[in-house]
């Protein structure tokens, strides 16, 4: 679809022979890891199979928000094949799923694995199914019967904000799970005293299924004579489950092994600790036989962690020449039922902070609250907060634009940060950047005077063309642990990597991060490989498993390759370091004459005095001719904390036609432009930016969680909820610019989310433009898009 | 969910349909998927596996027009009455077993109000229904509505799924009314005569 200009046609990969080893840091080389996923020799949970496995099911709450009266497992219990079934009543104190992150003002409630005597969404877990086969285990679920006493339910925030809402907890006042701010409201008001224009729009950001192809599951395996206890699980961060699992259902930490084998996607949804996980691990315990778990879609649908879910008000202060003076922002998050793991971070830190967006703007205020509702936790999703803070700064910015009659592009391009680093009013400070040449670039391959020429044209034939731009930021790999401890982390963000030569010169390279989809096999060798200059094919890469692995924290937020791929260049710089002075050593020369170079050590002025890298790791594992004082190996684990995030950005850019007709909506062309640092891989970083747009153009467009007034999910199968199909999605053209970050050794500023950043709001904006309407709620379905359009022609309201 | 319809009956008079459409006897038979329709005490207390077994033992009495139209009126609904039945549907992958309860709130010719809630074993409802008989040139009309509330398994197939089953089964319903009614207004026994004298 659309013209495709030379420079947005795309990468190509090429084969990592084909590319001379000193080129293969940024070389678009084929990823390692597809042929296995594409042969089917990958190993997902659900392949496992250990002798004497059985298999567990949960009985889920059918309703949204009840009482629990009963619970009459007997039915199932007598059934051939059924070897337990269990409640909260049959297990000691129930642990309680843990938050991860603290607010001052953060209600914490109680979330036990399994619901006692109240459920609070549908989905919540009552009873486990231990049985010897997988249908034996779902049959038996069905005939546990369940007593209710159902209780009114509440699915938006706004409303369960409200006076009569249904209480949700009965400690959490109001429903409100905290109350949050950022920014100087003081100063914020006093811009809007001196704005010559106001503009304000109301924002929902709607509730998303996260919809990772691999359903969740887990397989554990216990073993009573030493107490050690394996699950095999899909895991975006395995030390992190390992940590929070080990203190819920209270077994010791250093003999709990998680592992995760290939994971298929997350978008966040598989890092938290659910309950499911350590109820398998607790089963395997008390029956001392494997246990598999395996959710069904249905279950996908009720109970992974959804994402968004925002109801926002917000206000723009502007002068007649188009500066923008300040922003005031209020947003009633959605949390579902309980606190997830990292939930309260999402809608507060990871949002407000970035409500400067790409712009100078001198006062922000943004206030937020929590609230808890009947629908199951909501927690990160691809982004995590920085799409709905970007999606609001976007939406506002187009309205703005318009008010003080200014073109968009020209109304970003007078408010744009310019001088970097440069300290928002939000409390973080952008490391580097140059959003003009975003802009610049993006403009050139849509050719924009000549598309708003032809809009003008088209809409004079009664054709409703509309051009939306959405310049856009993020920020990733949060850091450092400290700042992160001061907001309230109850973890680290550093990462590890340990780099290991075995004695033949080949090297395994070891991160904490867990990659589901990423291509980490790939891009982590790339990087070790560099700075090893030794072959790339040499280098083994290993994650995902607490028992190979120093302690790491894991794969989201766009963090690894800023700062698990960080940690594997320190890691590396101190094997060339140990290296070069056995080489000195042997090569008998000062070690501060020993030159590296691809691989090779060599005495400056002399090149035929070298040894490769290779030979040296021998060496050092032979350790009969090693420095004085220096111990025999040749491996190092560094655990890299960074100074600071790293702040990726770009432009995207949608052009649509829009049948008032009909309410269809055609995305003519989508154009990406973005800068994420250097890249190490830019097969690697197009795909991401493909995938996160195809998911933004989902909210857009297509996706949302729907639930009735009883907080039944409306939406709970792919039939119902719109996942993009490669036929919902335009082809994109995509382009970067490169402005490396300051921050990391490798200059790389991370692209896991960047496209589902920027793309909802492209979208938005693009049929705004087109109908000249102000606001249009996501997903633009046709029925939405047609009352809008009809309502913006009648001159109603809409 | 909301559903709602109308459903012409021909050649019937508005005392036969308010006669069969009162008979639990009728609706159990007429009605796709039902074990059983009987009268109960205590709604909040109803053995379904007792009153299956019962069901399947006992033979079910003769309706219109082959019974005797003041057995069929002494059995018929009542205001205030409850009733429980097991109903089977199937609703796209899942064939629930609905456990049945019906309060008949308001019954008064030719308007009835029932309300109810029915439970399976991953599904449950919760529904208030009501019709009005209406006469038309060539026979009756039947409006009818009800409002339920969809739970579990069944709900989240959404009003996609449950609408189609809806209408099947409510068509099925009638067109089985439809049949039966057909024999009594075949009869020249001076039947409609008696039956209207039951209103």
């Amino acid at each position: 679809m659309g013209a495709e200009s030379e420079s947005g046609s795309g990468v190509q990969s090429v084969d990592p022979d084909d590319v001379d080893a000193a080129d293969i840091l940024g070389s678009a080389i084929e990823r390692r890891e597809d042929p296995a996923l594409l042969t089917g020799d990958a190993e997902y949970t659900d392949d496992i199979e250990l002798p004497g496995m059985v298999h567990m099911t949960i009985k889920r709450s059918r309703h949204a928000h009840a009482r629990i009266e009963n619970i009459d497992t007997s039915e199932a219990e007598a059934m051939d094949g059924v070897i337990e079934v269990f409640t909260a009543a049959d297990i000691e104190a129930p642990g309680n799923l843990p938050t991860g992150w603290l607010l001052d003002s953060l209600e914490q409630v109680d979330h036990p694995i399994l619901a006692e005597d109240r459920v609070r969404y549908q989905g919540d877990a009552l009873a486990v199914v231990v049985a010897e086969e997988r249908y034996i285990a779902h049959d038996a679920t069905d005939r546990i019967d369940v007593d209710y006493d159902r209780l009114g339910a509440v699915t938006e925030p706004s409303e369960a904000l409200a006076d009569d809402a249904p209480a949700v907890h009965d400690d959490a006042s109001g429903n409100v799970a905290f109350d949050w701010d950022i920014g100087d409201a003081e100063k914020t008001d006093a811009a809007f005293d001196d704005a010559d224009h106001v503009v304000d729009l109301d924002l929902e950001n709607q509730l998303l299924i996260p919809n990772a192809m691999e359903p969740r599951a887990a397989v554990a395996e216990y073993n009573p004579s030493n107490d050690e206890l394996a699950v095999h699980m899909t895991s975006q961060n395995p030390h992190l489950h390992r940590l929070l699992m080990s203190g819920v259902i209270d077994h010791p930490e250093h003999k709990l092994q998680v592992r995760a084998p290939d994971v298929g996607g997350g978008f966040g949804s598989k890092i938290h600790h659910y309950a499911d996980e350590a109820l398998v691990a607790l089963a395997a315990k008390r029956h001392e036989r494997p246990v598999k778990w395996t959710a069904t879609r249905t279950e996908t649908y009720l109970t992974d962690a959804q994402g968004r879910g925002h109801d926002t008000h917000a206000e723009m202060a502007l002068s007649d020449d188009g500066d923008i003076l300040g922003f005031r922002v209020d947003t009633a998050a959605n949390l579902g039922a309980y606190l997830s793991t990292f939930a309260p971070a999402v809608p507060t830190y990871l949002y407000g902070t970035l409500l400067s967006g790409q712009y100078d703007i001198p006062a922000i205020y943004c206030s937020v609250t929590g609230a808890f509702t009947n629908v199951p936790p909501v927690d990160a999703y691809r982004g995590a907060g920085r799409p709905e803070a970007s999606f609001v700064v976007e939406r506002m910015i187009h309205r703005a634009a318009k008010e003080v009659g200014m073109d968009p592009a020209e109304f970003r391009r007078r408010n744009f940060v310019e001088e970097f680093p440069y300290q928002t009013q939000v409390a973080v400070e952008y490391d580097s950047g140059d959003y003009e040449k975003t802009l610049d670039r993006a403009l050139d391959l849509l050719d924009y005077d000549e598309l708003r020429e032809r809009q003008e044209a088209a809409r004079a034939e009664g054709k409703y063309v509309g051009v939306g731009l959405s310049a856009y930021i993020e920020a990733c790999g949060l850091a450092p642990s400290e700042l992160a401890g001061e907001l309230g982390a109850q973890a680290g963000l550093w990462e590890s990597g340990l780099v290991r030569f075995h004695p033949s010169g080949k090297v395994t390279a070891y991160c904490g991060t867990s990659g589901h989809g990423q291509g980490h096999d790939t891009t982590y060798a790339q990087i070790v490989a560099n700075e090893l200059g030794v072959d790339y094919e040499d280098v083994e890469v290993v994650e995902g498993d607490t028992d190979e692995i120093p302690q790491g924290m894991g794969t989201y937020g766009s963090r690894s390759a800023a700062v698990g791929g960080s940690a594997l260049v320190k890691s590396s710089q101190k094997l060339v370091e140990k290296a070069k002075r056995i080489a000195a050593h042997q090569l008998e020369a000062a070690p501060e004459d020993i030159e590296f170079e691809n691989g090779d050590f060599h005495v400056a002025g002399a090149p035929d005095r070298s040894m490769h890298i290779a030979e040296i790791a021998t060496q050092a594992y032979l350790a009969h001719d090693m420095p004085d004082d220096m111990e025999p190996g040749l491996e190092a684990t560094s655990f890299y904390d960074p100074d600071n995030f790293v702040f990726p950005f770009g432009l995207h850019a949608a052009v649509v036609e829009v049948d008032p007709d009909t309410g269809e909506i055609d995305i003519e062309r989508y154009v990406a432009v973005d800068d994420v640092g250097n890249q190490i891989n830019p097969k690697i970083v197009e795909g991401q930016i493909h995938g996160g747009v195809a998911q933004g153009i989902g909210q857009a467009l297509y996706e949302g969680a729907e639930y009735d007034d009883n907080g039944q999910l409306v939406t709970g199968s792919m039939q119902d909820y719109t996942v993009p199909k490669a036929e919902h999605i335009p082809s994109m053209e995509t382009d970067s610019t490169c402005t490396p970050s300051p921050v990391n050794p490798l200059g790389v500023k991370g692209v896991g989310e960047a496209g589902t950043i920027a793309a909802p709001q492209a979208v938005v904006n693009a049929v705004c433009d087109a109908l000249d309407v102000d606001q249009i709620g996501m997903p633009m379905k046709a029925e939405r898009v047609w009352r809008a359009a009809n309502a913006a022609t009648d001159g109603g309201e809409h | 969910m909301e559903f709602d319809g109308t459903f012409g009956l021909a050649d019937v008079t508005t005392e036969e349909v308010w006669l069969a459409l009162s008979d639990p006897v009728m609706i159990k038979n007429a009605l796709p998927g039902c074990q059983f329709l009987v009268e109960v005490d205590n709604p909040d207390d109803v053995d379904f596996d007792a009153l299956e077994e019962a069901a399947a033992e006992e033979e079910d009495p003769a309706t219109l027009p082959e019974a005797d139209p003041e057995e069929v009126a002494e059995r018929g609904l009542a205001q205030g009455g409850h009733y429980a039945a097991l109903v089977q549907v199937g609703v796209g992958s899942v064939k629930p077993r609905f456990e049945t309860v019906v309060t008949i709130d308001r019954r008064e010719f030719p308007e009835m109000d029932a309300s109810g809630q029915g439970s399976a074993s991953d599904s449950s409802f919760e529904m208030d229904s009501g019709m009005t008989l209406v006469e038309t040139d060539d026979g009756v009309d039947v409006e009818w509505w009800t409002e339920a509330d969809v739970f579990g398994r069944v709900a989240q197939m959404g009003q996609r799924v449950i609408n189609p089953v809806a209408n099947r089964v409510v068509g099925r319903f009638f067109k089985q009314v439809q049949k039966e009614l057909s024999d009594v207004g075949d009869e020249s026994s001076g039947l409609r005569d008696r039956i209207s004298s039951y209103i």
